[in-house]
């Protein structure tokens, strides 16, 4: 069952909402896949949703950093929303700051934040 | 139910597994939703671990009551490599992977106790508890 | 023997009560006594000759009772242990020393008495020290449940700007509950930006400043933004001295200066109006 994480285009952003629990080759096709998408449209921002993740290991802390450091040398900003306090405490206790990368409380947060960002 | 069940660990789906297993026990065990999160990212830490360095291995968890109070424990073992410098994968910032350098130091601070045995060529034994507060 | 000592002390107690609370008065480094209302003493050391005596004369379980009642009554007084056994040593020579005068211990049953004394004082001492600590654990781990009930609220100050009172010493178990009721407080107040305000924190040092740096660093995750504020003189000379580096903080010496950064941060500020 390998299910493909949905990539929205919404005007000049892209918006994905990762709905359910990642496994590794998910996240690694979702790397893929946002990448071959920023190419066909040049979008300039990305948010990506985590409402719905309840927890993130090293792992998937390294593919969503890859994907924002990847994403910016293609000349798009990438914000990252909906980081669970449940999450957010386990990611700074394993050591992972994710620095640098901008994080919005929600999805309409993390457009308005990006729209600022674009504007600059 | 039994207090105790065990995922072996071959394939990157088995990780999923493990995790899904030990979150469920932490749920019903009563673990709040932070504890839930530490408890199922520090099996994936472990269970990736196996699945690198020793091939295949096994994440059992129990349930624990010591004094009253009730715990889970994982255990992660494997008959891999074993680990040459048990310091150095301790200190913060060490990988071999190339992942962010979290690993056994990262899992550590994710739960109270923290147990590491190893042996090389014959393989590594981690146990790792969390009691509920 | 028993009842030769139980007769001895009830036939003086007051004596004996006056003579030992003298001997406690001189205990030099013990403010117990000193700071006690007369009657108050009175009444406690009346209490204490009465448990001296309890096992002499009445069953166990009255002896319990007695010995709990009294060990919750001292710890509450805020006598040391020090202090009690001190007092139990003190009662216990008393009565020696005056059944001696009194020619009741003589050279031919001086040994008899001996062994009967140790008998007596010994297992009052062993069991008051012993409710006394059990009775000081549960005053702390109450202590400690008030301490965490006291950690840490969220209060939102303005839209999306919510203040964060920290009072007393930060440990590693209350850092971690006041992360989470801030990471929860944050979704939950939709806060843009959190002041931690540390004025009520008595002590900075390298531990306090990394469990404040996590919580912030946190707060960044979920996708709100830190500012420390009440920073007091004192508490800046500590962090510069111990090398803590605070620099990707916004710190302000002041709640009030920290809360018009925040509004200014969330694009507007405090205007006065003209009165209509």
């Amino acid at each position: 069952m390998n299910v493909r994480i949905p990539i929205l285009k919404l005007r000049d952003t892209l918006i994905v909402s990762i709905q359910w629990e990642l496994d590794d080759q998910t996240a690694i096709q979702f790397q893929e896949d946002l990448l071959t998408k920023l190419h066909e449209t040049s979008a300039r921002g990305v948010v990506i949703d985590l409402t719905s993740i309840d927890f993130i290991d090293s792992f998937i802390a390294k593919v969503l950093g890859d994907v924002i450091s990847m994403s910016s040398l293609m000349g798009a900003r990438v914000v990252i929303t909906g980081i669970q306090p449940a999450v957010a405490i386990t990611l700074i206790e394993l050591g992972i700051r994710l620095e640098d990368v901008m994080t919005a409380l929600d999805l309409e947060n993390g457009l308005d934040k990006l729209q600022l960002e674009l504007e600059a | 139910m039994s207090n105790q069940s065990s995922v072996e660990i071959q394939t990157e789906w088995d990780i999923v597994a493990a995790r899904q297993l030990g979150r469920n026990v932490a749920k019903e065990l009563g673990f709040g939703t932070v504890d839930q999160a530490r408890i199922t990212t520090a099996i994936s830490e472990l269970a990736r671990n196996i699945y690198l360095y020793a091939g295949q291995g096994r994440i059992e968890i129990q349930r624990l009551t010591e004094n009253g109070i009730n715990g889970i424990l994982i255990i992660a073992a494997d008959n891999g490599p074993g680990i040459p410098d048990i310091r150095k994968v301790m200190e913060d910032g060490f990988s071999t992977s190339g992942g962010l350098g979290a690993g056994l130091p990262g899992v550590k601070r994710l739960m109270d106790d923290f147990k590491i045995e190893t042996t090389l060529g014959e393989g590594t034994d981690i146990r790792a508890t969390k009691w509920l507060r | 023997m028993n009842k030769q000592m139980a007769r001895y002390i009830q036939e003086n107690m007051t004596e004996i009560i006056s003579n030992w609370q003298e001997m406690m008065k001189n205990e030099k480094g013990e403010r117990s006594f000193e700071v006690m209302p007369a009657e108050l003493m009175d009444q406690t050391s009346r209490e204490f000759a009465e448990l001296m005596t309890s096992n002499l004369l009445e069953s166990h379980q009255a002896y319990e009772s007695r010995l709990n009642d009294f060990a919750e009554k001292v710890v509450r007084y805020g006598w040391s242990i020090t202090f009690v056994t001190k007092a139990i040593n003190h009662f216990g020579e008393i009565v020696f020393a005056g059944m001696e005068r009194d020619g009741v211990i003589n050279s031919d049953n001086l040994r008899a008495f001996a062994e009967e004394f140790n008998k007596w004082i010994t297992p009052i001492r062993d069991s008051t020290i012993d409710t006394y600590s059990k009775t000081w654990e549960r005053t702390v781990s109450l202590q400690k449940i008030a301490l965490q009930e006291l950690s840490a609220s969220l209060i939102p100050v303005f839209d999306k700007v919510s203040v964060m009172p920290l009072v007393g010493t930060i440990d590693t178990e209350r850092a971690r509950l006041i992360m989470e009721n801030l990471l929860e407080g944050v979704v939950k107040h939709r806060a843009e930006v959190i002041l931690l305000d540390i004025t009520g924190v008595p002590v900075v040092d390298t531990m306090v400043a990394h469990h404040i740096i996590q919580a912030a660093d946190a707060v960044r995750l979920v996708g709100a933004k830190c500012m420390l504020v009440g920073i007091r003189p004192e508490i800046a000379q500590t962090i510069v001295t111990l090398g803590i580096n605070l620099n990707e903080f916004t710190t302000t010496s002041t709640l009030q200066r920290g809360v018009e950064q925040a509004l200014a941060w969330t694009n507007r500020k405090i205007v006065e109006v003209d009165e209509v």
